[in-house]
């Protein structure tokens, strides 16, 4: 329980440097960059020591793993769309 | 003898292959469940952040206190729900029925306090006037909509998890569940805790005056 009790305190620190990091006044991008990878080390000891990933055979993790992210990696396709709108929206006078 | 005949006088499960990952069957279902929900949330908060980025009036309501707050509260009280669950399952894999069952209504009493702080959250929005397509603020109508829907199918998969908890420790205390069942669960609670790791800080965080 020591390991899971040391992880825990972890992804709380971890939640406490998101919020630290919002009000640094850093550039929308940036701050997006930082709260995303800091949610993806999150999810990292989550998955591999809450749902023990980590100490199941390898063959169940990249059996998961490399799909899901495919699957994420593909839904990327429509931010050049997303951008488009963003640029082309007319302001008013 | 032929080969029908050798398979019918094997004992069960003799002639079966085992389990590529050695896993039972219940946790794998239960795994793959989690990675077509995972891609479902993924699927939202995508188009989440499509939304946000072609609205440049996108309203920004979440001040440090009340919303921020309570929701780092919410986090602690989720991530602290995972400790306790590993608790159970550790207690159930051990043989200690008691202790896991306890551990086991901890876990759903912490799954209620996050349930019961956002729907305190979403009660002071409604006062205010955000619903599902209105605005308050003036900007963007689908903030209400990408935000209601995201924290409600969270909010949907936290209340659910509260009672097959409570099913599961039921199941587990008469012996009708065992340790893998309780296993399978976890698996889903720590999984619901994980979306909540992209919801605070894509959904609050990034939405902060």
């Amino acid at each position: 329980m020591k390991l899971y009790a040391v992880v825990w305190i972890g992804l709380i620190l971890i939640v406490g440097l998101e919020v630290l990091l919002t009000y640094e006044h850093l550039p929308a991008g940036a701050l997006l960059a930082c709260l995303l990878g800091l949610a993806l080390i999150e999810a990292a000891l989550g998955v591999m020591y809450f749902m023990h990933l980590r100490y199941e055979r390898r063959t169940l993790f990249w059996s998961l793993i490399p799909y899901l992210l495919f699957a994420l990696v593909m839904m990327d396709h429509f931010w050049p769309d997303a951008l488009r709108l963003m640029r082309q929206r007319l302001h008013g006078p | 003898m032929s080969e029908a005949a050798t398979t019918l006088r094997a004992p069960p499960g003799a002639l079966t292959e085992g389990s590529p990952y050695g896993i039972p069957s219940r946790k794998l279902a239960m795994w793959l469940f989690i990675i077509a929900d995972a891609a479902t949330f993924g699927a939202i908060l995508f188009a989440y952040g499509y939304l946000r980025l072609a609205n440049p009036d996108w309203s920004k309501p979440f001040a440090f206190t009340p919303t921020i707050v309570n929701g780092m509260v919410m986090t602690v009280v989720l991530l602290t729900s995972s400790l306790t669950m590993v608790a159970g399952l550790a207690a159930a894999q051990s043989g200690r029925t008691a202790a896991g069952v306890r551990w086991l209504g901890v876990t759903m009493l912490l799954g209620l306090a996050f349930a019961a702080l956002h729907l305190r959250e979403w009660f002071a929005m409604i006062a205010e006037g955000w619903r599902l397509f209105r605005n308050p603020m003036g900007g963007s109508p689908l903030f209400g909509a990408t935000f209601f829907g995201i924290t409600g199918l969270h909010l949907l998969h936290v209340v659910c998890g509260v009672i097959v908890i409570g099913v599961i420790a039921l199941g587990f205390r008469r012996g009708r569940f065992g340790a893998g069942h309780v296993e399978a669960t976890a698996l889903y609670w720590h999984f619901v805790d994980l979306v909540w790791m992209f919801v605070f800080p894509l959904v609050y965080l990034m939405n902060v005056r």
